[in-house]
């Protein structure tokens, strides 16, 4: 596929994106106006833009990427809209502007990293690593104080950071940044370490366990999750960020103790935030019995089935259904409105171009002959992986629901600027790689 | 290291087909069962505003219509014209408290198809029809209205069958409701107060609601008799005050506490023109739980009756009254363990009428699409021979001679042969039931009616089939052969 190709299948999910917002409109008003073309627009500014930026700063880069992504982000885009117009809330607006500064901030990435090399993360590793815990703690400053950088707490989560600019004020989770350093930090770090990490080892039976003192990093990562749970009670990032390094870690020894080192310890912390919070017993319940706690845990969940249920094999029809009876449909459940509007072929589609951008992302780890490239394309399409399973899993009921969002799709700028960037950086190694 | 990475991926991919595994259970092999979840106000939802069939009468009466909305012309609204007398027979649709009566078993044939999908378009290209479809009901309008006003608010019901056919002429339950009231935001407030009335009136009592048949049930015990001859209408039974219960010191004693005839001796004839109680619990346990089991059964008890909803069984418990002979005779009369509905009661009086042929009683004539062409009709449906043709001539001239000379002379027509048959039965707080079922002419029958009156403080302890229900039934009957081509 070529350069052109992976240009025309970007405007035709721009096209995509235009066309889900007309469907509604003409559903729920019986008529078409301006955000039609304003949603083309955007789009075709973002992730034309970014597509540009790629061929001026990451020619060799692979030409299969980009375009799921656009899919993806404007299928959730139609639904951010459609779930607008019900709820009255004008979320598509921020998306949008969103969206510009994440493909903005992406192509910003292409441009800076065009004048080295992506090793230069390697090489600072620890000046990212302090940065990325500086961003983690950053939702836990003070609420109150005249500082324009604030703490926010949402929903009794403190993963938020207000920033007061004088005329408007910004609202973003650094924790979607955070995640992309540590994942960078992590493979320099293992980068460096490898021969040692891999050689090192006991065994005890057919496993084999790396020496003690090997076992630090996993400590310190296991620790950083355990703080993040803790001082901001978010177990959907902490989860994420531990399972991402626990296979990281395997990928970059080939140790299976690691995973069952990892497992073990991920059972541990899981057994005593089930008994030390609240939230997370109720989101087992949740789980396991929705409709027999339909009145209060269950009823998201429930909702969520209902919706995907009802939408059957080809969906209500976008703009016909009714997401919003689903509590927070933007964020948590934009899969299962997906489902209910477009039906089992919408959620489907969707399935296919995740499994299509995490299969090229897996390609790019696959075939970069270094080291630290190799595994940090590794871990972040493992960050994205196993984000989206823990998501759409919550959402199916094949895990107990964990809060994250849903990349690409999700309502929420943070995560599309992370992700969008992590795209980036993906596409940066492709390149480099090609060289 | 390709090795663990590779290991990975399938790993991950593995996660996704559990993905692809879950939804394809969700949206495909799941979806009816979530759909149809009392819970997912979804499906309801989505049908609130749409255009619905109309429900018409075969005299052309409009029951139920969808009518432009005056505030938002791409919607409809749902209309019950003629009100309370439809209201348990066309039920409601509501997106708020759910549906009922044909438009809840009709609801696929009466909701429009027309969804705003491709595939509506696909449907058209295809020229498929996506209108909703249209109901002609069995029911007379002048006759269904003349029940209701007849029943006067008291609790009952009327059930009349056009026993040539099976064709339901009317259905009616009292007290009632406006349909309409169930439509509105308020919906589920009305819903409280209707469901909290100790009158009832969301009960339908001609179709839904069972209850002892009382006296009436004396046509089924003599039919009995007379199909495995056991006796005939001339065989002599004494006449006692009381009739002493096999294996027990309880009594039955006929209604005013007397004899019913010269105290020596009594007809079976005589028995049933006089309604006389101690006759039919002798004569019952003469011929046995199982054979009057039988005639019972053909005529529509124990027996699942297909109609457009749920019909309760009647019941007539064979077993438990062939070892129980005391039973058995309080059984006779229609009390103790007999139940029926209006309907059922309805059944066997039209099953009389028609040589003792039953026929399953059906509410809806056609369905017919939006330019008036049949798509389905729906013919009479034999359920079976309850009795002997020479039985049912015999009970015939026997019911004649209740209306002529016995308890229901209320139900004599001028110049008509009606044949009718009265009954009382103990309600539920020592209140009587009053019950009459008849058909008319008795030459060639064209109507078959119940009339039920549940026990009420306003009819009093002395109320009587003969008294309350007979008058109402003559007036219908009356009613109905005039109109009638």
């Amino acid at each position: 596929m070529t350069r052109n190709s992976e240009g025309a299948l970007i405007v035709a999910a721009c096209v995509l994106a235009a066309f889900g917002v007309t469907l509604v409109n003409f559903a729920q008003e019986r008529s078409v106006d301006a955000q039609t073309a304003l949603t083309f627009l955007v789009f075709l500014i973002a992730f034309g833009g970014l597509h540009m930026a790629v061929r001026a700063f990451a020619p060799k880069a692979t030409p299969l990427l980009l375009a799921p992504v656009t899919a993806l982000t404007a299928l959730g885009f139609f639904q951010i809209y459609r779930l607008d117009i019900a709820a009255g809330t004008d979320r598509a607006s921020f998306q949008r502007w969103w969206i510009l500064i994440g493909a903005g901030l992406a192509s910003l990435t292409l441009l800076l990293f065009n004048r080295g090399s992506i090793s230069v993360l390697r090489r600072y590793r620890n000046i990212t690593l302090l940065i990325s815990l500086a961003l983690i703690l950053l939702p836990n400053l003070p609420v109150g104080w005249g500082f324009p950088l604030r703490g926010l707490s949402v929903n009794g989560s403190r993963l938020w950071v207000l920033l007061d600019v004088g005329f408007t004020t910004f609202q973003f989770q650094p924790a979607e940044l955070a995640k992309l350093g540590l994942v960078a930090y992590v493979a320099g770090y293992l980068a460096d370490h490898q021969r040692a990490l891999r050689e090192a080892r006991r065994h005890i039976g057919p496993i084999a366990f790396p020496e003690p003192r090997q076992l630090i990093p996993l400590l310190i990562t296991w620790g950083v999750s355990v703080l993040i749970l803790i001082s901001q009670r978010d177990l959907g990032a902490s989860l994420l960020l531990f399972v991402g390094f626990v296979l990281l870690l395997y990928a970059a020894t080939g140790t299976t103790g690691y995973l069952v080192a990892g497992g073990f310890l991920g059972l541990i912390a899981g057994v005593a935030s089930y008994l030390a919070f609240d939230h997370v017993q109720r989101r087992v319940i949740a789980w396991i019995s929705p409709f027999e706690h339909y009145e209060d845990e269950g009823f998201q969940i429930a909702q969520g089935l209902f919706a995907m249920g009802t939408g059957s094999l080809a969906g209500a029809g976008p703009g016909l259904g009714r997401p919003d009876l689903i509590p927070n449909a933007a964020t948590d459940f934009i899969f299962a409105a997906v489902g209910e509007e477009l039906g089992f072929a919408g959620t489907v589609s969707v399935l296919a171009l995740f499994a299509l951008t995490i299969s090229v992302g897996l390609g790019i780890a696959f075939r970069s002959r270094d080291t630290f490239r190799k595994l940090l394309a590794a871990g972040l399409t493992f960050v994205l992986a196993v984000q989206t399973i823990l998501i759409i899993g919550g959402v199916v009921r094949l895990v107990p629901l964990t809060g994250i969002t849903l990349p690409f799709m999700s309502y929420g700028g943070s995560a599309l600027v992370g992700n969008l960037i992590l795209i980036a950086l993906l596409l940066r190694i492709s390149h480099e790689e090609a060289q | 290291m390709n090795g663990p990475v590779r290991r990975l991926s399938i790993g991950l991919f593995a996660g996704f087909f559990a993905l692809l595994l879950a939804v394809t259970w969700i949206q495909v092999i799941h979806a009816d069962v979530l759909k149809a979840d009392p819970r997912n106000s979804r499906p309801a939802l989505s049908e609130r505003g749409k255009e619905r069939g109309l429900i018409v009468t075969i005299d052309g009466t409009v029951v139920a219509q969808s009518v432009p909305d005056p505030e938002d012309p791409r919607s409809f609204v749902r209309q019950y014209p003629e009100g309370e007398p439809f209201a348990h027979v066309v039920g409601y649709n509501s997106f708020l408290v759910g549906s009922s009566g044909l438009e809840n078993a009709y609801a696929d044939e009466l909701r429009s198809r027309r969804d705003l999908t491709i595939s509506d378009l696909v449907s058209v290209i295809l020229g498929r029809d996506l209108r909703p479809e249209s109901l002609e009901l069995t029911i007379n309008a002048a006759l269904q209205e003349a029940a209701y006003e007849g029943l006067g608010g008291l609790k009952g019901a009327v059930f009349a069958i056009d026993p040539r056919t099976g064709a339901v002429l009317a259905s009616v339950s009292s007290p009632s409701y406006d349909p309409e009231s169930l439509l509105g935001g308020d919906a589920a407030t009305v819903w409280e107060s209707l469901l909290a009335d100790p009158e009832g009136p969301l009960l339908d009592r001609a179709t839904r609601e069972i209850y002892p048949p009382g006296s009436t049930f004396k046509t089924v015990v003599t039919a009995a008799a007379l199909d495995t001859g056991t006796a005939v209408p001339e065989t002599e039974f004494p006449d006692p005050q009381e009739f002493q219960l096999p294996g027990s010191s309880a009594t039955i004693s006929n209604a005013g506490g007397g004899v019913c005839n010269d105290g020596q001796s009594i007809t079976l004839l005589q028995a049933f023109i006089v309604s006389c109680n101690t006759t039919f619990a002798d004569l019952s346990i003469q011929v046995g739980a199982e054979d009057v089991g039988i005639t019972a059964e053909a005529l529509g008890f124990n027996t699942d009756i297909t109609f457009p909803w749920t019909v309760p069984e009647a019941i007539y418990p064979v077993d438990l009254l062939a070892e129980d002979p005391a039973a058995l005779a309080q059984s006779g009369i229609g009390e103790r363990d007999v139940r029926a509905a209006p309907l059922h009661m309805a059944m066997v009086a039209a099953a009389i009428a028609n040589d003792g042929t039953t026929l399953t009683p059906y509410l809806v004539n056609r369905i017919f699409d939006a330019d008036g062409n049949t798509v389905e009709t729906f013919e009479p449906s034999p359920m079976g021979q309850a009795m002997d043709p020479a039985t049912a001539a015999v009970v015939t001239e026997m019911m004649e001679r209740v209306v002529t000379e016995g308890t229901g002379q209320a139900a004599a027509v001028s110049d008509v042969r009606v044949a009718g048959k009265t009954g009382t039965s103990m309600g539920l707080d020592g209140l009587p039931n009053p019950w009459f079922i008849g058909f008319a002419p008795a030459e060639d029958p064209t109507i078959a009616i119940a009339v039920f009156f549940e026990g009420s403080p306003e009819l009093g302890e002395s109320a009587s089939g003969g008294g309350v229900a007979a008058p109402l039934a003559g007036d219908l009957i009356q009613l109905w052969l005039e109109g009638s081509p």
